[in-house]
């Protein structure tokens, strides 16, 4: 679109001024590139630096350069991979439940039933909420005593569970309070996706005499699968990132039952002050996120 | 038919699964201890008290730290917007340039990254810098994280801008720099103020970077909320009370910004 009304501008000495568009535009970008150096290259960079000094934060001893020794200790440490396991079973069943979940929103609301867009903007509130806040509500409904979720389970002859105290229990809260918040955005792109299939391939379907299974299951999953894959890719990501919520609702315990790889990182720097060997862990982390990263590009182009 | 009343079943219980939660927080909010401490829960039939909030506010630090949030939230969605308009201006327009696809890598690389990662070193050199506990720091910071969003989503804006408006300001010999001022962005003005909107609730919500980098005198709102928790006694009310003073203001800008409220959203999930 843009090609064709290009078309009809100034064409004389079209080269020339196309240069002398060229270089004031690429100007543009030069403060992006001076905050982004200063909040991601360089504190990038300057991570993998420090990975390789002895530094902790309750020292006053001049750091020293001790090669690869944080990263020996870090993989050897059962914590590390404790935590990514965890981390792995928090992804993995977090995805299974917000996937489908979201995907069901989305037909629902792709409906296109009366109300729609009320049920549409009610949907979306909880991932605009702050994270912060929510643990604390969801720590609240959680309470073993006082907990509205343990009094809606009793009326249903079920006994009090101390959900925050026990691993699995935990884990599972967990899932739900950070479902509650992401299950709205897969829901949105799904729906974006499905906005964008042409009606016409549905209406040749049903002249085929496909039943509504079937036309989920042969034309409008094989059509969002890349929508899926992305989402996929950026929950991943994200699970890796998982803080806030984390933070409130367990930090992490009992024990460290449910920390997960990013928030061992930020106990390992803040909490026991060993600076250089959370930076180590960070460097593991990033390369963790390599290939989710280079898929999630790999997904999107597949998408529109 | 069938169909449609699953549809409106599966809808309805759903809202309710995602108002509840803030419905409870508000409602608590304004319960007496004896209301909130009782089984089983009073949804309705209590006296709403205004306790918690004077409790709350009556706190030593609280309105610095809700000033706090607000200066930084307003500082750092202002730098995003200016910063931002520029660099999403070029992308919509010139497909290809020396240095946009390291550019682009970076801000990907933004969103991809767990924040800790690039936090850890932040922290040790703006100690080293003098910079811990400053609030043009977190502006800074705060700005140059959220960077990547408004950009895409500007991008979004400005490319709906018809090229021919610029060709012809272009004849007539406006300069880059005053087209861009005087013509596109009024133009883009409404995408402007729902982007702003967008980086001010990111910014508002942000707690990874202020309970790193704040200390006493920087402190934000979700520092505060936070705090609550590792108090030995757990005060129900005026934690709901905190929470709800920091939800109120973002459900009342999204009803503002409905209208962008998808675009916004999934920006920069799908985007080249």
């Amino acid at each position: 679109m843009r090609i064709i009304t290009a078309r009809f501008g100034p064409r004389t000495k079209s080269r020339m001024n196309r240069r002398k568009n060229l270089r004031p535009i690429a100007h543009f970008t030069i403060p992006t590139w001076i905050f982004l150096a200063a909040t991601v290259l360089v504190p990038f960079v300057y991570g993998i630096y420090i990975s390789f000094l002895n530094i902790n934060l309750a020292s006053f001893l001049p750091p020293i350069f001790v090669g690869f020794e944080n990263y020996q200790n870090v993989l050897n440490a059962p914590e590390t991979w404790s935590t990514f396991r965890i981390t792995l079973a928090i992804t993995f069943i977090g995805l299974l439940v917000q996937l489908p979940l979201g995907v069901i929103l989305a037909v629902a609301l792709h409906e296109n039933l009366k109300g729609t867009k009320l049920f549409r903007s009610i949907l979306i509130t909880p991932m605009l909420l702050t994270p912060v806040a929510v643990g604390l509500t969801y720590r609240f409904m959680f309470d073993t005593d006082l907990g509205v979720i343990n009094w809606t389970l009793s009326l249903l002859g079920v006994d009090k569970v101390n959900w925050l105290g026990s691993q699995t229990s935990a884990l599972l809260a967990l899932i739900v309070v950070d479902s509650w918040q992401s299950i709205p955005f897969v829901m949105l792109l799904v729906l974006a996706a499905l906005t964008a299939i042409s009606p016409s391939l549905y209406e040749a379907a049903r002249v085929d005499g496909a039943g509504a299974g079937q036309i989920f299951r042969n034309l409008t999953f094989p059509l969002i699968t890349p929508t899926l894959l992305v989402i996929t890719m950026i929950k991943i990501m994200d699970f890796l990132k998982l803080f806030d919520t984390l933070f409130i609702l367990t930090r992490g315990g009992p024990g460290n039952s449910t920390t997960t790889l990013g928030l061992w990182t930020y106990k390992t720097g803040f909490v026991f002050l060993e600076l250089s060997r959370a930076a180590a862990l960070g460097v593991l982390v990033a390369l963790i996120t390599l290939p989710v990263y280079f898929l999630w590009r790999k997904a999107s182009k597949g998408v529109r | 038919m069938a169909k449609r009343f699953l549809a409106y079943g599966l809808l309805g219980v759903s809202s309710f699964l995602a108002l509840f939660p803030i419905f409870w927080t508000i409602s608590t909010s304004i319960k007496d201890r004896v209301d909130t401490y009782t089984l089983p829960p009073k949804f309705f039939n209590f006296t709403p008290t205004l306790k918690n909030y004077s409790s709350l506010f009556s706190l030593e630090q609280f309105w610095e730290i809700y000033w706090n949030s607000i200066l930084i939230t307003f500082g750092s969605t202002l730098l995003c917007l200016v910063i931002g308009s520029l660099t999403a201006y070029s992308f919509a327009r010139k497909p290809k340039f020396t240095g946009r696809g390291s550019l682009e890598g970076l801000m990907i690389a933004v969103r991809a990254l767990p924040g800790i990662v690039l936090l850890l070193p932040i922290y040790k050199l703006s100690s080293y810098l003098g910079l811990y506990d400053s609030k043009m720091a977190l502006i800074f910071i705060y700005a140059g994280f959220n960077l990547p969003f408004a950009i895409w989503l500007l991008m979004s804006f400005f490319e709906q801008i018809p090229i021919e408006i610029e060709e012809s300001a272009r004849v007539d010999g406006a300069s880059n720099t005053r087209m861009f001022t005087t013509i596109i962005l009024p133009i883009a003005a409404p995408g402007l103020v729902a982007t702003g909107i967008f980086v001010s609730l990111l910014s508002w919500n942000e707690f990874l970077i202020p309970v790193i980098m704040a200390g006493e005198n920087a402190k934000t709102l979700p520092v505060l909320v936070a705090s609550f928790i590792s108090n030995r006694t757990l005060d129900w009310g005026p934690m709901a009370a905190a929470a709800t003073v920091a939800l109120v203001p973002i459900v009342l800008l999204t009803v503002a910004i409905q209208r962008w409220l998808v675009a916004g959203l999934s920006s920069g999930a799908v985007k080249e």
